[in-house]
């Protein structure tokens, strides 16, 4: 399934390598990128003079859409320009995958890629996000301060803890789903529909399903407080004919109790991480084939051996996009702990993740080079995971061919 | 089919299981079902502790009414869209064009530069954070939408671009092929070949950036501060710390903040999962 014709067009482009339309070429792309980044580092001040914007109040909107067509323009132009060289018919075909990921490629760079670099070099200084007003940066360096200072902070050890919680106990979140799809994969009149339904969890957004928590969670008029109610209150009628509740128990204050407060946040985020996990496995189990389920069926396998030894052999990319959904989101999980309970009570919920932002931008403190050390801290940790993702993919990919 | 069909099995597991299929469901949205109870009660039955009974007032449109009402519910609601739109757009378009070069053609690049996005796509928010703040401050673009819509858009295409590159692949290479050898230019083949195959992974993908960025929290915390700018996932945090302890109030809110991607969910469900469930099995 090569590309045949390439060999042949690439060498008829070789000898011609030095030619004047390849010089066009190449400045072309040189030009391409060059726009990109003169968008970026472009004075809005200039543009806003231009406009006479510069004495009115917001003309940061407007600026950025002037900004964001004049690149457009020079992209466009820039395209127009390479593809009609010569130099560009002959080498399309080694040319033309560059053009294509070229936008995408600067735009994912400028925003996400060297941003990675530029979180570690911030862990090594002391700043506090400002500049002055000339755009020179204020903070300074420091070495490894920060990182020694982050060994001795009991906050750090505490998400490290709840870090290492959420992600053993997120993981509940594959086998549940596994059985939750497994109940489900019926063919009963108005399954798809309660299919959907079990889904439902996962479309709602994580600060939604923090406030349903929260409040499900409230000892006095929630979910827990009722039902605990059903089994250790009792409703009196005191001397003065009031209504009174008395209990035996008194109901748990879940998210108001340092020790398990991040427990109860866990089981919130669960609940549409399940609803992922079954999705993953409902299609799983659609593909997996019936001779083979025939096969096992014939040798005696049934139930839990069938399960074992047949099924979840087949289910394999199911469970391993099913970890790997899982592990980020556990790591990433700062949603529900901004909703639920802001890293309290006395930062017993803080994460990695919360922690983070909360030295970094949180309320009175602005430590961004100590909020790069604990983002440094956070992606080390997710980048095992990321290592051994490409890994697998590599893998497969190799395989592929 | 694995477990064995339920129609092979004896009538009373049958019944049994029919039976047991609503009471799962009622348990399993059980939060959900007690939070729009709770959001059509009048505010005496929380007082009162009915919180499972029946609502002794019907008053929804009211509640849902003053949710709306107040200054900046509608804005929020706007605000989503106006941020979750050009983000579709944006990450969709450029996905398509990345996952284009990286599926088609066999340059040494292509694997290397394909891992790039992938792993960029997943790492944590927080290693962001800073650089992206201190760029949109020097840009001029801290706390505008559109400032927030770039950044949405650029990292989404990482997402955007695994799944475009692996749809792509698995198109027939065969017509590209012909259409090289008939000295189609390779825009065109892109254009008025390659494009109207891959619209149902557009339509997948579109739905899914749609709930990702209509549910993004972290980032409109991060880069909009003005009340006038904020989204609604934001804004319900604030809405509700105007309805103090008025729990009526506070679900009705985070119950109209859930909607849309909700809608969105049930009218492309089959888009939707697809999305989701890309790589979930083999081939």
């Amino acid at each position: 399934m090569a590309i045949d014709g390439t060999a042949a067009l690439r060498g008829a482009g070789h000898d011609r390598f030095a030619t004047e339309t390849g010089k066009v070429a190449v400045s072309g792309l040189v030009l391409l990128i060059a726009a990109w980044f003169l968008f970026l580092v472009i004075d809005a001040g200039v543009v806003q003079s231009w406009l006479g914007y510069a004495q009115r109040g917001d003309a940061r909107v407007p600026t950025f859409y002037i900004r964001f067509a004049l690149l457009l323009l020079v992209i466009a132009a820039a395209f127009t320009l390479i593809t009609s060289t010569a130099y560009y018919k002959r080498n399309r075909i080694r040319l033309a995958p560059w053009m294509f990921v070229s936008i995408g490629l600067v735009f994912f760079a400028i925003y996400v890629i060297i941003p990675i670099f530029q979180s570690f070099s911030y862990s090594f200084t002391r700043w506090d996000g400002l500049r002055d007003v000339n755009g020179v940066w204020t903070g300074e360096w420091v070495g490894i301060q920060n990182y020694q200072r982050l060994l001795e902070d009991p906050n750090f050890y505490t998400s490290l803890w709840n870090n290492l919680l959420w992600l053993v106990l997120y993981m509940l979140a594959v086998p549940i789903g596994l059985g939750i799809a497994l109940f489900l994969n019926q063919t009963v009149t108005g399954i798809r529909i309660y299919k959907s339904l079990f889904f439902f969890p996962f479309v709602i957004s994580q600060v939604v399903v923090g406030l349903i928590f929260s409040w499900a969670y409230n000892p006095e008029f929630g979910l827990v407080g009722e039902i605990w109610s059903w089994f250790f209150c009792e409703q009196t009628t005191n001397i003065l004919g009031n209504p009174t509740t008395v209990c035996s128990v008194n109901p748990p204050n879940i998210l108001g109790n340092p020790d398990v407060a991040t427990y109860g946040i866990i089981a919130a985020g669960l609940w549409p991480q399940i609803a992922y996990c079954m999705i993953l496995y409902l299609t799983g189990l659609n593909n997996v084939s019936p001779d083979q389920i025939e096969a096992g069926r014939l040798d005696g396998a049934k139930g839990w051996k069938m399960l074992r030894h047949v099924i979840l052999p087949q289910l394999a990319p199911a469970t391993f996009l099913a970890v790997v959904v899982t592990v980020i989101g556990a790591l990433r999980s700062f949603d529900m702990i901004a909703t639920m309970t802001q890293g309290g009570p006395f930062g017993s919920t803080n994460v990695l993740a919360y922690y983070m932002y909360d030295q970094a931008v949180g309320e009175g403190v602005g430590r961004y080079g100590y909020g790069s050390a604990i983002a440094v801290v956070l992606f080390a940790i997710m980048l095992v995971y990321i290592s051994y993702f490409l890994w697998k993919m590599y893998r497969d990919e190799r395989e592929g061919h | 089919m694995f477990p064995r069909p339920i129609e092979k099995a004896s009538p009373a597991t049958q019944v049994a299981y029919k039976a047991a299929l609503p009471v799962a469901l009622f348990v399993w949205l059980l939060p959900l079902l007690a939070i729009f109870l709770t959001s059509i009660r009048p505010a005496f039955d929380i007082a009162t502790g009915n919180v499972f009974g029946i609502p002794s007032e019907f008053v929804m449109f009211e509640n849902y009414g003053q949710v709306l009402a107040q200054p900046n519910a509608l804005r929020y609601m706007v605000n989503t869209l106006i941020i979750t739109i050009p983000t579709v757009i944006l990450s969709v378009a450029l996905a398509c064009l990345t996952g284009y070069a990286l599926a088609i053609y066999r340059f040494r690049w292509a694997l290397p530069l394909f891992f790039v996005f992938v792993a960029g796509n997943f790492v944590p928010f927080q290693i962001l954070m800073l650089p992206v703040v201190d760029l949109s401050v020097r840009l001029e673009m801290m706390n505008t939408i559109p400032g927030l819509v770039i950044f949405h858009a650029a990292f989404q295409t990482g997402f955007c671009t695994l799944f475009m590159r692996n749809f792509i692949k698995a198109l027939p290479f065969e017509l590209i092929e012909a259409a090289r050898i008939e000295g189609v230019d390779e825009f065109k083949i892109f254009w008025h070949l390659v494009l109207p195959l891959v619209k149902p992974a557009i339509a997948a993908l579109s739905v899914l950036i749609f709930t990702f960025i209509w549910n993004d929290f972290f980032w409109a915390t991060v880069m909009l501060q003005d009340d006038a700018n904020l989204p609604i996932t934001v804004g319900v945090r604030t809405l509700n710390g105007e309805f103090v302890q008025q729990w009526q109030l506070i679900s009705a809110a985070s119950l109209l903040a859930a909607l849309p991607p909700v809608i969105m969910f049930f009218l492309m469900q089959k888009h939707f999962i697809a999305g989701l469930t890309l790589g979930a099995t083999k081939g």
